[in-house]
């Protein structure tokens, strides 16, 4: 055990050395201040950012394109706690729970003590997902060798109905709906057993299905563009007057909430396609039941905007974990992540502790690196980055859909990779028009190949049985919380579960 | 959104059918002794009737809560598009699409994002009734991004990602 540990902190410091070098520093200070200006802006999400920037990078060396794009998403989810704390407005979705306690903060006076807060509990949240991810992710590579086709399959069922679930608490179907269109898209193209092309109807464009980075674009960025134009214009934002220090006492006194909330935005983020914003809020919802200061909640609480800052920042690494391991994304920037590692020929999944377990730890250094920079950024530019606040919607959306079109073309220079880009922002603005969540859009569009294969392989490996997509161990795990998942939300079997389970417990007593 | 989730479920049902005839009509594979079940319909399908399902459940469901009544009317849409949120959506779509999809690739990089830049900003910006020094600065501001928006983007991507733009 201690030998692994070893080898371990070996295999870490190596990569940090190897990133210590004036290119790769200068990489990781622009990005991340870039990440954190995006995050900022309200409009401009970390998925976007992400997005875009895998359109500027991907003719740089892959170390160093991944490198960006960690510090442009560890910075935005940062970032976005400025917009959220100082007009109430999430700078990214996954803020959302920032505004609570941050605004009312912000009302006191207390704006600057609330960034604080935000800095370190988004550092601290980083720093113990950062060590998940140092950790299991290794663990859950060798493990992952053991899966075979029937338990693929089952995980991308997995995938779908609980980032479905979770991202749409209110009405789960459009959850699994988006997830299975996600699906369905993926469909589209040369299938990868019999080289058959489904649904190309002759285009020479379609057969390699559509590009993951410019339905990414148009979903997170033209989608976005359109809403933002939409809206109302945002209130414009004043500087804090007091100090964005963080201070010592406000993490001493909230240590547990800290650990809590770090603990529970990794395994969030673990879970595919369950992103910052759930983090974030299943953090705030446990730290506020566990609170000693319950009735502080929601009116300047700096334990409540603490577990949410942590938590949001957080989910970052532990999203990293099954992109490494499995090659499911934990979240939608995640999912970006992925696609931009297979741009740069790095291939995530079980084989990667065997092919390239440096590049998990080189990944760890570049979590370590954006965190780093983020904390020293979010103390000393925090004041003046927030002048970009100042600038209007009219003249940063052009912009923004200027990139988005030209990023989405630059990858294979096709023109028809923008009409991908537009097709997928309309789609997207519609079905979020409707309630309809991103994130397991975009993880089935990713898990659609896996999917697919793996559904035919086992079933010509079991020649048709199906038993053993039940029987075997992983996948009766699986496919049991899959259905509880999915039987919870029908009324009359919830209601049903709710009596067996008082009358069990009237019994025990 | 009753109604939408009514019309969703519709068209739900509808894409799901058609998939499932479009699986079916897809190769079997037999003269190369491919197995029954590897053939590239079979997940098509699959997901096509998971969709189906959802739809009808979405269908059923916004009927029950009186979705099906549409009462769609030229007033009700006259009244929709007066709204100035959806003006401003209907305006951003013409100006995105009409770039993005039509500009970009029919006239050279620069003049397509110039035009575009500049016709977003001062299309938005413009309101009646104000003062002539306002409008020309809001002229010229958009002048001045369109130019260097162009520029840096071009200059980014051509010089630095290597990439011939359009």
């Amino acid at each position: 055990m201690t030998a692994v540990l070893l080898d371990n902190l070996g295999q870490f410091s190596s990569a940090i050395g190897g990133f210590l070098t004036p290119a790769a520093l200068f990489h990781m200070a622009w990005s991340t201040l870039l990440g954190i200006v995006i995050g900022a802006l309200p409009g401009l999400t970390a998925t976007m950012g992400v997005a875009l920037v895998t359109t500027l990078t991907y003719k740089l060396e892959a170390d160093l394109a991944i490198l960006i794009l960690m510090c442009v998403y560890v910075g935005a989810i940062y970032g976005g706690s400025r917009t959220a704390i100082l007009i109430n407005i999430p700078g990214t979705p996954a803020n959302a729970a920032t505004t609570l306690d941050g605004f009312p903060l912000a009302k006191q006076g207390l704006a600057g003590r609330a960034m604080g807060v935000a800095t370190s509990g988004s550092v601290l949240g980083s720093v113990i997902g950062m060590f998940f991810l140092a950790t299991l992710a290794p663990l859950l590579g060798n493990y992952a060798l053991k899966f075979q086709s029937f338990e693929f399959f089952w995980l991308a069922i997995f995938g779908i109905v609980i980032s479905g679930h979770l991202t749409a608490l209110e009405d789960p179907i459009k959850g699994w709906i988006a997830g299975f269109i996600g699906l369905m898209t993926a469909m589209v193209g040369q299938e990868g057993i019999h080289a058959y092309e489904r649904f190309t109807y002759g285009t020479t464009e379609l057969m390699g299905g559509f590009a993951l980075i410019p339905a990414m674009v148009g979903a997170f960025g033209f989608a976005e563009v359109l809403t933002v134009m939409r809206d109302p214009a945002a209130e414009m934002a004043d500087n804090p007057q007091d100090s964005v220090v963080p201070k010592w006492e406000d993490v001493a006194k909230y240590w547990r909430t800290i650990v809590r909330s770090g603990l529970i935005g990794t395994i969030i983020g673990i879970i595919p396609g369950v992103g910052e914003d759930i983090g974030a809020w299943v953090s705030y919802a446990a730290a506020r039941r566990k609170s000693k200061e319950r009735d502080k909640f929601g009116k300047g609480s700096i334990e409540g905007l603490m577990a949410a800052e942590t938590g949001n920042n957080a989910v970052v690494p532990g999203a990293i974990i099954p992109v490494l391991t499995l090659a499911i994304p934990g979240s939608a920037p995640a999912a970006v992540l992925l696609a931009a590692m297979f741009i740069h020929g790095v291939r995530p999944g079980p084989m990667i502790m065997v092919e390239s377990p440096h590049f998990v730890y080189q990944v760890v250094a570049m979590v370590f690196f954006a965190t780093l920079a983020m904390g020293l950024f979010g103390i000393l530019l925090t004041k003046p980055l927030l002048t970009v606040l100042a600038i209007p919607r009219t003249k940063l959306m052009p912009v923004v859909f200027v990139l988005c079109a030209i990023g989405s073309y630059a990858i294979t220079s096709r023109l028809f990779d923008i009409w991908v880009m537009i097709g997928f922002g309309l789609l997207g603005f519609v079905l979020r028009e409707m309630r309809y969540p991103m994130a397991p859009l975009v993880l089935g569009i990713i898990l659609g190949d896996l999917l697919d294969k793996n559904l035919r392989r086992g079933l010509v490996l079991s020649d048709g049985d199906l038993t053993p997509f039940f029987t075997r161990p992983i996948c009766l795990v699986l496919w049991l919380i899959t259905l509880t998942s999915i039987l919870l939300t029908i009324e009359p079997v919830r209601n049903g579960m709710q009596h067996v389970w008082q009358r069990v417990r009237t019994r025990r007593r | 959104m009753v109604r939408a989730d009514f019309l969703t479920g519709i068209a739900l049902i509808l894409v799901g059918l058609y998939v499932i005839l479009e699986s079916w009509r897809m190769p079997r594979m037999e003269h190369l002794g491919a197995h029954p079940l590897s053939v590239p319909g079979i997940v098509p399908a699959f997901l096509a009737g998971v969709l189906i399902v959802a739809g009808a459940v979405l269908a059923i469901r916004s009927v029950r809560a009186g979705g099906h009544r549409l009462g769609l009317s030229r007033e009700k849409l006259r009244e929709v598009l007066a709204k100035p949120g959806n003006r401003r959506l209907v305006i951003a779509l013409v100006l995105t699409i009409g770039y993005a999809g039509f500009l970009i690739g029919r006239i050279p990089y620069e003049v397509a994002t110039g035009l575009f830049i500049f016709a977003f900003i001062v299309v938005f910006e413009w309101k009646r009734g104000c003062a002539t020094t306002r409008y020309v600065r809001i002229v010229v501001a958009a002048a001045i991004l369109a130019v260097v928006t162009t520029a840096i983007v071009g200059v980014a991507f051509e010089r630095l990602f290597l990439v011939t733009l359009p």
